[in-house]
């Protein structure tokens, strides 16, 4: 049980690295021309698939610490962002048993309707206060670059960084401990 | 299924959904505080970013060094072309190196003549850029110079040659400049040498808008754009960028600074930009305070 709890904090602190590792790289002050091509959001894909996975491993509180971080340091409205990355995940959380045993295609589905979901909230609340957005375009390449990646997060973080469904005995040693 | 069910429930006690809305109505409030009172929101992001970014810098430096460095190794492949381009852009530089000269002294005896004298105010500190925005849609930099060497809201930048932004957000070690190409950017400006004065507005794009003109048929392409001092916000002279008209036929502005590397910029020292304190008054004037005694409000 106590590697089990050893287990669970360094993934917790594993997950905060990737974090700041992802703003990092973000901060660079590489390119400084405007005319740069949106990447995708690391962030949300990798909160997204871990949710999915291993629920244990992204407790609302880090989400939502994390997902502000991001907000402040990236120029972004401070918390409209993280507030619906914090609902998304919610929701996964709750369909991720009953998404068990269906294949990745309706897994990475799901996500996707979520991540278009999330953007489009955002967008739409940022116009009901009527703050000054973005152009559409380059946020829509965004939305489909973040879903693109997404597999690629999920194969990262199953084979690199043991992120993996948990095993029924897995489960149930969760179940035992919580 | 009913398993599942139970599991379900089970996994979100009432606990975790109180928790769950207590952090996202927590988030949700320093949203709308944000939308509400900006600049104090803004003020506390300047500060979380002064406290971050910095420690990232041990990292930061070597990591953006090297990325450039494998940047001008790939340039170096393209050496002797570059060196012929070099060669026929020096000659035509030495004409202007002439010219200047002549020019240069001409100008010093006529401002000797004048009795004029250069506005003592405008000093600059320079500064290093730290970070950019982290995000494709928000152009601005981070400068490693803040409020420790009396940076204020609203002064100029510039890189050697022409304006990259403004100042807007300063933490003790950090200030945040919003660059020219922001979509939140807009500079009052003057279009040489027609003298039509019109906003230089960014929009994401590597040439920002001129926007505002009164009369577009005095301005042609190439025209010099220069700062106009309208509004008190900046100093007027500093030199923007030319005049472009873009394939639709829009004018816009070929921005003089190099923004492809911004890694040195000057930030002027100009007083009399107003200060920005609070969230601006959108129901309408403040009162005059102790303008009426009770009295005469009394009688009106």
């Amino acid at each position: 049980m106590d590697s089990a709890t050893s287990q669970l904090w360094s993934k917790r602190v594993l997950y905060l690295i990737l974090a700041a590792l992802v703003l990092f790289l973000h901060l660079l002050p590489l390119d400084t021309k405007p005319d740069r091509w949106p990447f995708p959001d690391l962030l949300i894909a990798l909160t997204f698939a871990w949710v999915l996975r291993r629920p244990e491993y992204v407790p609302t509180l880090l989400i939502a610490i994390v997902m502000l971080m991001a907000d402040l340091l990236l120029q972004r409205p401070p918390g409209l962002l993280a507030a619906l990355v914090v609902l998304g995940a919610a929701y996964l959380r709750s369909a991720a048993f009953g998404m068990r045993d269906s294949g990745f295609i309706s897994e990475w589905s799901t996500v996707a309707v979520v991540i278009t979901g999330v953007f489009m909230l955002n967008r739409v609340i940022l116009a009901i206060v009527s703050v000054q957005q973005a152009a559409l375009g380059p946020v829509v390449i965004q939305v489909v670059l973040t879903i693109a990646v997404y597999p690629l997060i999920v194969l990262l973080s199953q084979n690199a960084l043991g992120v993996r469904r948990a095993t029924v005995a897995n489960t149930n040693a969760v179940g035992a401990r919580g | 299924m009913a398993k599942d069910r139970s599991q379900r429930d089970e996994y979100t006690t009432p606990l975790r959904r109180l928790l769950l809305g207590v952090v996202v109505l927590c988030l949700l409030a320093i949203f709308l505080v944000w939308r509400i009172d900006s600049p104090r929101v803004e003020r506390f992001r300047a500060q979380v970013v002064d406290r971050v970014v910095p420690s990232m810098e041990w990292a930061m430096v070597p990591v953006t060094a090297v990325v450039n460095l494998a940047r001008d190794f790939q340039s170096y492949q393209r050496l002797s072309e570059q060196n012929q381009e070099l060669r026929s852009e020096l000659r035509l530089m030495r004409a202007w190196k002439e010219a200047a000269l002549q020019l240069e002294q001409e100008n010093a005896r006529l401002l000797d003549l004048n009795n004029v004298r250069l506005d003592p105010r405008l000093t600059y500190i320079t500064g290093v850029v730290m970070a950019d925005s982290g995000s494709p849609f928000r152009q601005s930099v981070l400068l490693n110079v803040g409020e420790r060497d009396g940076i204020t809201d609203g002064w100029a930048t510039m890189d050697g040659i022409g304006v990259v932004g403004r100042i807007s957000g300063v933490g003790p070690d950090t200030a945040r400049v919003i660059l020219m190409t922001d979509a939140s950017s807009a500079i009052p400006a003057t279009i040489q040498p027609s003298g039509q004065t019109a906003l230089i507005t960014g929009d994401n794009t590597s040439a920002p808008a001129v926007e505002f003109l009164e009369n577009r048929e005095l301005v042609r392409p190439g025209d010099r754009v220069v700062t106009s001092g309208d509004g008190g916000v900046f100093p007027g002279g500093l030199l923007i960028g030319q005049i472009t008209a873009d394939p639709g036929g829009r004018l816009r502005v070929r921005l003089s600074a190099d923004f492809e590397r911004l890694e040195f910029l000057r930030v002027l020292r100009y007083q009399s930009a107003p200060q920005i304190r609070d969230p601006g008054d959108i129901v309408g004037p403040r009162n005059p305070e102790a303008a009426l005694t009770p009295s005469e409000v009394g009688d009106g």
